[in-house]
């Protein structure tokens, strides 16, 4: 049986998207049987992270509408073998999530497979409230910065009284926190908010810190999930929060962000 | 669930009758009310029966509730009546109410995001506002577990967060854990904070003055005690992050360290 877990975070921009296509990677890679889920309707931003934009035919709301069978709709990733795509529609709006259909896909997918990720969209309106409802444990992704947080924190307190377990008065959606876009040059200088504030404030489990890495971009446009690039930075950081997510113990590492050097620049070669 | 249940509470006005509904009774009603013919609109009306004993014939309720509501004056139920008298305002389609606590005469002005008094009620005469006897601690975005106790204490041992509102409405409330900036304490009696407070937090909402806020550390965005409020600006640099609490003294809000 799955464990549906949300990626979500209020705030818009912080690295859900990116988050869920590294993580569901990084799953897949340890070999259990995963499936990422847009969300956000009407954006479709995953397929094209993951670099399957071309092969969608059928999506999410195709299935909860009856138009289209779940197995149609499912992408599987060239690269990885356990990892499949749920994409999303363009084309239709929020209201298309019902809670019944969701809950008819979820209740499909949760005996194929070992994990469900669900790319929650910005702010704390429809489609975010129906990536959340489900969920079993919740990635809230973070940036270190004020609104950020505090937005964070706006979600926790909905996970905690609007999800089903909430409202079923079952064990409460476990939360992580997933903090992206890290540099310590600029907390140093004050820029940004240092990790502990930000976990004083939020008060729940550290999954990862995730450095502010150019192999983000790269990645992406690529269409490549950022795990997959096992030399930047941000792939081994997102390799160790798939690790803790699967319940090991293992020591949050601050790693550097990525620049290019001066010697990189002379010799012309991307960091 | 197609609905949801909530505890709310409602500043009531209360008509203390000192005698049966005659002729002189209603004359001086009316003389009343042509001072301010639109001040009890939408107003809840309740009869105080303490000292109204020529009041005891169902008939009496009957007639009396008419004509009140043919003077738009929406009647809901009465207090402090006999066995008989309570049994006549049933038939007349009034329950009976229990409790509720007097407004102060000049009541606190301008309490913010305060639900337990309407703006409409803010300027009538605070004379004997009602206390809904089936009211529990309601909480917007409820933080779990929230318990109450015998006394009306509310204790929430789980973070408040942005956007979660927990209105103790009977007594005290008690945080075990921070409070996030964006979440709001509202308690009829004192609020104690074992956590950071980076919250709004308002005491006395119904307003008692001689209720206080206790804070471990406070870095809170607004406080205030029975309507009298200070933002963090107002609040200054020597109390932030301080062990402190809040109190009136002769109509100031003061931050004192807790020592
Ligand atoms: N660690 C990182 N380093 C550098 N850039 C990053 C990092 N994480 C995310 N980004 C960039 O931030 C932008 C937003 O990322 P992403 O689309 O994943 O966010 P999102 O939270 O899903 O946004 P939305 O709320 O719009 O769905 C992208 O351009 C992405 O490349
Ligand atoms: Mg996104």
């Amino acid at each position: 049986m799955a464990k549906i877990i949300v990626v979500t975070s209020g705030k818009g921009g912080v690295g859900k998207t990116t988050s869920t296509a590294a993580i569901g990677a990084g799953l897949a890679m340890r070999g259990k049987k995963t499936v990422i889920i847009d969300f956000d309707v009407g954006l479709r931003n995953l397929d094209m992270i993951m670099g399957c934009e071309r092969r969608v035919v059928f999506d999410f709301i195709n299935v909860i509408q009856g138009d289209a069978k779940l197995k149609q709709a499912l992408i599987k990733d060239r690269r990885l073998d356990n990892l499949s795509i749920l994409p999303t529609s363009q084309t239709r709006d929020k209201d298309a999530l019902t809670r019944d259909g969701v809950e008819k896909v979820l209740k499909e997918l949760r005996d194929e497979y070992d994990y469900i990720i669900c790319d929650s969209p910005a702010g704390i309106e429809r489609g975010a409230h129906m990536a959340m409802y489900f969920a079993d444990e919740a990635v809230v992704v973070t940036n270190p910065e004020v609104s950020s947080v505090r937005d964070s924190d706006r979600v926790l307190g909905l996970l905690s009284s609007k999800s089903r377990r909430a409202e079923k008065g079952e064990e409460p959606v476990k939360p992580h926190l997933l903090l992206t876009r890290y540099d310590p040059a600029r907390v140093a200088k004050g820029e940004m908010m240092k990790v502990e504030d930000i976990l004083e404030i939020l008060s729940i489990p550290l999954l990862g810190i995730v450095p502010e890495s150019p192999a983000v971009l790269k990645a992406s446009n690529l269409g490549t999930p950022v795990t997959l690039d096992a030399n930047s930075n941000a792939g081994k950081a997102y390799v160790d929060a798939v690790s803790r997510l699967m319940g090991e113990q293992i020591e949050v590492r601050v790693l550097p962000p990525e620049r290019r050097g001066l010697f990189q620049r002379l010799l012309g070669r991307p960091a | 669930m197609p609905f949801q249940i909530r505890g709310r509470s409602f500043t009531a006005v209360v008509l203390q009758m000192t005698g049966a509904a005659d002729a002189e009774f209603y004359q001086t009603l009316d003389a009343k009310l042509s001072q301010a013919p639109h001040f009890f609109t939408n107003a809840p009306f309740v009869i105080d029966l303490d000292r109204a004993v020529g009041l005891n014939r169902s008939g009496d309720f009957t007639g009396l509730v008419r004509e009140l509501r043919a003077r738009k004056l929406s009647v809901i139920g009465v207090q402090n009546g006999t066995i008989e008298q309570n049994a006549g305002a049933l038939t007349a389609g009034l329950i009976t109410l229990q409790g509720g606590r007097d407004l102060p005469p000049d009541g606190a002005k301008a309490r913010s995001g305060d639900e337990s008094s309407g703006e409409e009620a803010e300027d009538r005469p605070r004379e004997r506002p009602i206390d809904r006897n089936d009211r529990v601690a309601a909480a917007t975005e409820a933080a779990e577990p929230a318990e109450i106790a015998a006394g009306g204490t509310v204790l929430i041992t789980e973070p408040v967060r942005s956007g979660q509102r927990i209105f103790a409405d009977r007594g005290d409330l008690v945080v075990v854990a921070s409070v996030g900036s964006g979440a709001e304490l509202v308690a009829h009696g004192n609020v104690h904070i074992y956590g950071s407070m980076r919250g709004r937090a308002l005491a006395g909402v119904n307003g008692d003055t001689s209720a206080r806020i206790f804070c471990q550390s406070l870095e809170a965005e607004l406080i205030a005690i029975a309507g009298l409020y200070k933002t963090s600006d107002d609040i200054g640099p020597a109390a932030w992050k301080q062990r402190v609490q809040a109190f009136l003294d002769q109509d100031a809000l003061c931050v004192e360290p807790l020592k």
